[in-house]
């Protein structure tokens, strides 16, 4: 791995138990579908860069927490350092969708005084036969809240690299544009040792974002 | 690797003279400290690790001046003027120089912390005699009988992680290297105790159970340093090879250890308000049971063994994985068996003699394979060792921090906090072990693939790795004693639960 990255951004990845949040970031990190048996114990952590433009590359941090509700209070502290998400749910599993809804909630509530920026993943795309949760009322949830929709496989590697860069992408944009600073004792994005970095920390804490997310 | 060399050189000749630089103004502003030292002591280890031998000893001879100042200006002037004898550093002078610089460096590399806090110790506390030195260093060894004139038996570390050292004592300047090493030590466990110095409670079990600054924020700081250095010089991925705080990194071992004092905090701030809501003999009788509990913690078995038998291969995943199926978590080690056996694996392919292996027939292919083999430099096994000793420590952690969460969150189990307690203890033990045994074995492929060369090549290598493991020992041991916190919160949930059931 190259030491020289621009930025380092924390990223959480959130969803109902069993909807494959490991093996999401497990076939993006390693490059393999793991075949994970055992459920995430607390939060576990995996990193990767990502090169948005060419020379340009970004660390991820990736949170991969439990599902379980057992550990929600292990995993609510790590809302507030990420200054990204993928929500994922199961496209054959309905009530992991409805969930959704109050996976958004539950962070609202711990991300203050930030925010963060989500994508929604309907996960398991490959498993369309036995498909609950059309794209097109995905969708529609998914701009209710002002997120992108992605569909992905981890098995057959459908979307994940895109599901990631993109939402990097889109937190990168955010960074050049000023709408999301790096802050003292925030960790969601730190700047790299490379010499043309935009930061100052004495800047104002984050303006007032509309919902990004 | 050889081909390197050449087109390296000026990097080394600009290294050596940046180093002057660095020291004038580490002399003249110490808020530079660390900032200077970090650059330059890696860029010297490196310009140590690929000079070849026949290199001009010019620049030995300019780091040699250099290096003892710096040394001793972090170790305190009287520890080096005391072993090292006044006639000049002569032949011996090198093996001298050659362990503080790695000391320095590996200060600067390791425990971005332990160079930071040097300049506080030196402030707080005051620059030790060199009889305090001895004590400390005593003290740290759990020997009583060890006397000044430091010999081999006195050097056994806390975990008998130098005790591989002391052959080579015999063989070459005997008091120069008690005396880098001694203070070696004494910097580390000044370190900690400046850290831990707000909790003297904890002063004992060298915890880092500090408020203000905890082992990840150390291990963090330096890891950056590593990364700013890195990306500063325009470095070859073969420089990063050899970053303990940045591979630990890699392995996620930062992460599993924020997340692990995350919630020895937390269970570290229940457990303080329900003693402040308790009285009389509830109180008490928690309290004692508290106590038990820290007891289990102490490592005091740590001393008895220093003894350590050869063990089989399987030894060790047997006895992790039994250890932990008493613990009563789902969590299992197997990352942690698996990346333990894979050093081994490469350990025995790299020590493999030629004239074991060779059969007529195959002799070709053979010694084709043998060739391959006998590629692994010096700096290859350097490389792999701090790898692998970042890779163990790393998934030490995670087990660690994955225990915390399971005794917090997980499934009610039959078993009480002492007695996982007492399991973790031994497993903190079992693991600190393994590490040292492992930097033997690292540093007996160092010795044999690095017979031809010379030894202020070799021996910073070998220096380094037992450094690495030493450090290794007290990250493991600190994330242990983070686990003390769960385990109260744990013991006094039963408790409470007891009755109801």
């Amino acid at each position: 791995m190259e030491a020289i990255w621009l930025y380092q951004f924390r990223l959480i990845v959130i969803g109902d138990s069993t909807v494959g949040k490991s093996c999401l970031i497990r076939r993006f990190t390693e490059g393999r579908f793991a075949q994970v048996s055992d459920p995430t114990v607390g939060v576990d952590f995996f990193s990767r860069l990502v090169e948005i433009e060419p020379g340009k590359r970004i660390k991820l941090q990736i949170w991969d927490t439990a599902g379980q509700e057992r550990f929600r209070s292990i995993t609510r502290a790590y809302y507030r350092n990420s200054v990204g998400g993928l929500l994922l749910f199961d496209i054959t599993n309905r009530r992991s969708f409805q969930n959704v809804h109050e996976w958004l909630e539950e962070t609202k509530v711990h991300v203050q005084p930030y925010q963060i920026v989500f994508v929604l993943v309907g996960h398991k795309c490959d498993l369309d036969t036995q498909r609950q949760v059309t794209r097109h009322e995905a969708e529609k949830l998914a701009a209710a809240y002002g997120m992108k929709y992605i569909e992905t496989s981890a098995r057959d590697a459908i979307n994940v690299e895109k599901a990631f860069t993109d939402l990097t992408r889109d937190i990168y944009e955010l960074v050049k544009r000023g709408d999301i600073t790096i802050q003292e004792g925030w960790e969601g994005v730190k700047s790299g040792f490379v010499p043309n970095v935009v930061h100052s920390s004495e800047e104002v804490v984050k303006s007032e974002r509309r919902c990004l997310c | 690797m050889s081909d390197k060399d050449d087109t390296e050189t000026p990097v080394v000749t600009e290294a050596t003279s940046t180093l002057e630089d660095g020291n004038c103004e580490l002399s003249e502003n110490s808020e530079f400290v660390d900032q200077s030292a970090k650059p330059e002591n890696k860029s010297e280890l490196a310009a140590i690790t690929r000079k070849r031998p026949e290199s001009k000893p010019s620049s030995d001879l300019e780091t040699s001046e250099v290096l003892p100042v710096e040394a001793s200006q972090a170790v305190g002037k009287e520890t080096v003027s005391k072993d090292v004898p006044q006639t000049g550093w002569g032949y011996w002078g090198s093996w001298g120089k050659s362990l503080l610089s790695s000391a320095s460096a590996t200060v600067a590399t390791v425990g971005q912390g332990i160079s930071n806090v040097i300049e506080k110790a030196e402030t707080s506390l005051g620059i030790p005699s060199p009889s305090e030195i001895s004590t400390e260093v005593q003290y740290a060894a759990g020997e009583t009988n060890a006397n000044e004139n430091a010999n081999s038996s006195s050097l056994i570390g806390p975990f008998g992680v130098f005790s591989t050292i002391s052959t080579a004592v015999q063989t070459t300047g005997k008091s120069v290297i008690s005396g880098g090493l001694d203070a070696l030590e004494f910097i580390g466990k000044k370190t900690m105790d400046v850290i831990a110095e707000g909790d003297p409670g904890f002063k004992r079990t060298k915890g880092l159970m500090n408020r203000n600054s905890t082992l990840s924020q150390v291990l963090r700081e330096a890891k950056e340093k590593e990364e700013l250095w890195t990306s500063n010089e325009v470095t070859l991925e073969t420089d990063k090879k050899t970053h303990y705080g940045l591979l630990f990194d890699e392995f996620q071992g930062l992460s599993h250890l924020e997340a692990l004092e995350m919630l020895s905090r937390e269970s570290e701030i229940k457990v303080k308000s329900i003693l402040n809501s308790l009285s009389g003999e509830e109180l008490q009788t928690l309290k004692l049971e508290l106590e038990q509990l820290k007891e289990a913690f102490s490592l005091a078995e740590f001393c008895e063994e220093e003894e350590e038998e050869k063990k089989d291969d399987e030894d060790f995943t047997k006895e992790i994985t039994e250890l932990f199926s008493q613990l009563h978590v789902s969590s299992k080690p197997e990352k942690l068996t698996k990346a333990r056996n894979t050093a081994y694996e490469w350990i025995s392919t790299s020590l493999a003699k030629p004239s074991e292996e060779k059969e007529d027939g195959e002799k070709q292919l053979e010694t084709e394979k043998i060739e391959q083999i006998s590629k692994n430099s010096i700096e290859d096994i350097h490389a792999f060792a701090i790898r692998s000793l970042a890779e163990l420590t790393a998934c030490s952690i995670e087990l660690f921090h994955k225990t915390a969460a399971l005794v917090l969150h997980g499934q009610k189990q039959e078993v009480t906090a002492i007695e996982r307690s007492r399991t973790l203890s031994q497993m903190t033990i079992v693991l600190c072990k393994e590490l040292s045994s492992l930097s033997k074995e690292f540093t007996t492929c160092l010795t044999t693939a690095g017979v031809k060369e010379k030894a202020d090549i070799l021996n910073p290598l070998i220096t380094a790795v037992f450094l690495e493991a030493s450090n290794s020992a007290s990250y493991i041991q600190d994330a242990f004693q983070l686990l003390l916190p769960v385990l109260e919160i744990s013991l006094i949930e039963n408790k409470t639960e007891l009755p109801e059931a």
